[in-house]
């Protein structure tokens, strides 16, 4: 057993501090029930628990694993839930897309609460509410050359913080 | 090559990747773009981020939902309760690591998760990937659910960072998206998938690696697969 292996109680208490916040994240964001979003937690924790000798921190993140386990768990509480799914005309059962959807949205918006109150403010009010440059630059009383700079340096930050997040392509 | 004129456009960058830059200054940054590969590399990448943007719901830029305080003290009770069924499923194992016991051990809690049904008397299966090029190992288990076929998957030897789609290959030739992970050079554990699709139904295990696709018949459907790789060669 790799040193380090989730296989210890203590381990998985330490995961569960380190990780459970942004794993209930993500849960609510895509099965839209904090009670549902909590028994996936639970569900997640158990399994890494239980399949804990088979992760070793020396090569992959703990945190992607985890992630990994509970992209599975909300699959099945999903189809649970929806108890017999829709089976669509060529018969591929389409229930795994809109789960990636939820992941790649949420990963934006925590990405998105992780940068400065200033980058997000503006992005929100150029890009989301769609309002024009001068209109933002005088409600925050600043040039609007401070604008577009922050506009710059919030996709900027924005890269970084979803790289940090592991965050590809 | 960083230039004083760099200086001047950087900050509009931004703006342009959103599409939010005026006419005329859209034409004055392109010209600069025209002979500026750093500034271009910058558009690039912005433009990447920009393009997540839709996907985000403002809305949902709050602090974010905070489970209950007390769910860490259940889940560990949970766990040490858990821990003579644990003990007992990591006797199994296969293929030199510790297989799915867990999964088979989770059985009780799932039960309220996943109805029984669909894959009645299938046994998990173990599939090795054959023709590959030398130094590459793929081998995957598949097991049976009721909401369809859970993968375990393990790569090793293929470039460093290479995206993996998976997919599972039915009676008639219909491909199951599985869903798609990315190799990490060094990394041995497993991508955990899955699909729709029944393992009793399951022809075929296939993965799309690097521009090549390696498929590997499950169980007995052996023959109806080759003939079915060769229509897809063609």
């Amino acid at each position: 057993m790799p040193a380090g292996a989730l296989s210890r109680e203590r381990d998985v208490r330490e995961a569960y501090s380190a990780h459970s916040g942004e794993l209930y994240g993500f849960a609510v964001r895509s099965l839209d029930d904090a009670g549902l979003a909590e028994e996936a937690v639970q569900e997640t924790f158990l399994r890494a628990w239980r399949a804990g000798e088979r992760f070793d921190p020396q090569i992959g993140s703990l945190r992607t694993w985890l992630f990994a386990i509970l992209r599975n768990v909300v699959i099945d509480l999903g189809r649970a839930r929806s108890v017999r799914p829709k089976v669509s005309q060529g018969g591929i059962e389409p229930a795994v897309e809109p789960l990636d959807e939820a992941l790649l949205s949420w990963q934006v918006e925590e990405a998105m609460r992780r940068i400065g109150d200033d980058h997000r403010r503006v992005l929100v009010e150029t890009y989301y509410r769609g309002r024009p440059y001068a209109e933002v630059a005088a409600e925050l009383g600043i040039p609007e050359g401070t604008v577009k700079s922050r506009v710059y340096y919030g996709l900027r930050a924005l890269r970084v913080v979803l790289e940090e997040m592991g965050y590809e392509d | 090559m960083k230039t004083e004129r760099c200086r001047d456009w950087r900050e509009s960058l931004g703006a342009y990747a959103l599409g939010h830059l005026p006419a005329e200054e859209r034409a004055g940054l392109e010209a600069h773009l025209e002979g500026c590969p750093d500034c271009r590399a910058e558009v690039e990448s912005l433009s990447a981020v920009a393009l997540l943007l839709p996907h985000a719901d403002p809305e949902r830029f709050g602090p974010a939902p905070q489970p209950a305080p007390d769910l860490g003290e259940r889940i560990a009770a949970t766990i040490a309760a858990d821990r003579q069924v644990v003990h007992r499923s990591r006797r199994r194992r296969r293929f030199g690591f510790a297989l799915s016991g867990a999964v088979a051990a989770a059985a009780a809690v799932l039960a309220l998760v996943i109805l029984p049904g669909g894959s009645d008397g299938v046994p998990e299966q173990h599939v090795q990937f054959a023709s590959l090029p030398s130094g590459v190992t793929i081998t995957a288990t598949l097991e049976p659910h009721a909401f369809g076929t859970e993968i375990h998957m393990y790569v090793s030897g293929i470039r460093s960072g290479t995206l993996c789609r998976v997919f599972l290959r039915g009676p008639g030739g219909t491909r199951y998206p599985a869903g798609s992970f990315r190799y990490r050079w060094g990394d041995n554990s497993e991508a955990v998938l899955s699909s729709a699709l029944d393992l009793s139904r399951t022809a075929a295990i296939g993965v799309h690696a690097g521009n090549r696709t390696f498929i590997a018949p499950v169980d007995q459907a052996t023959a109806a697969i080759d003939n079915q790789t060769k229509a897809d060669a063609t």
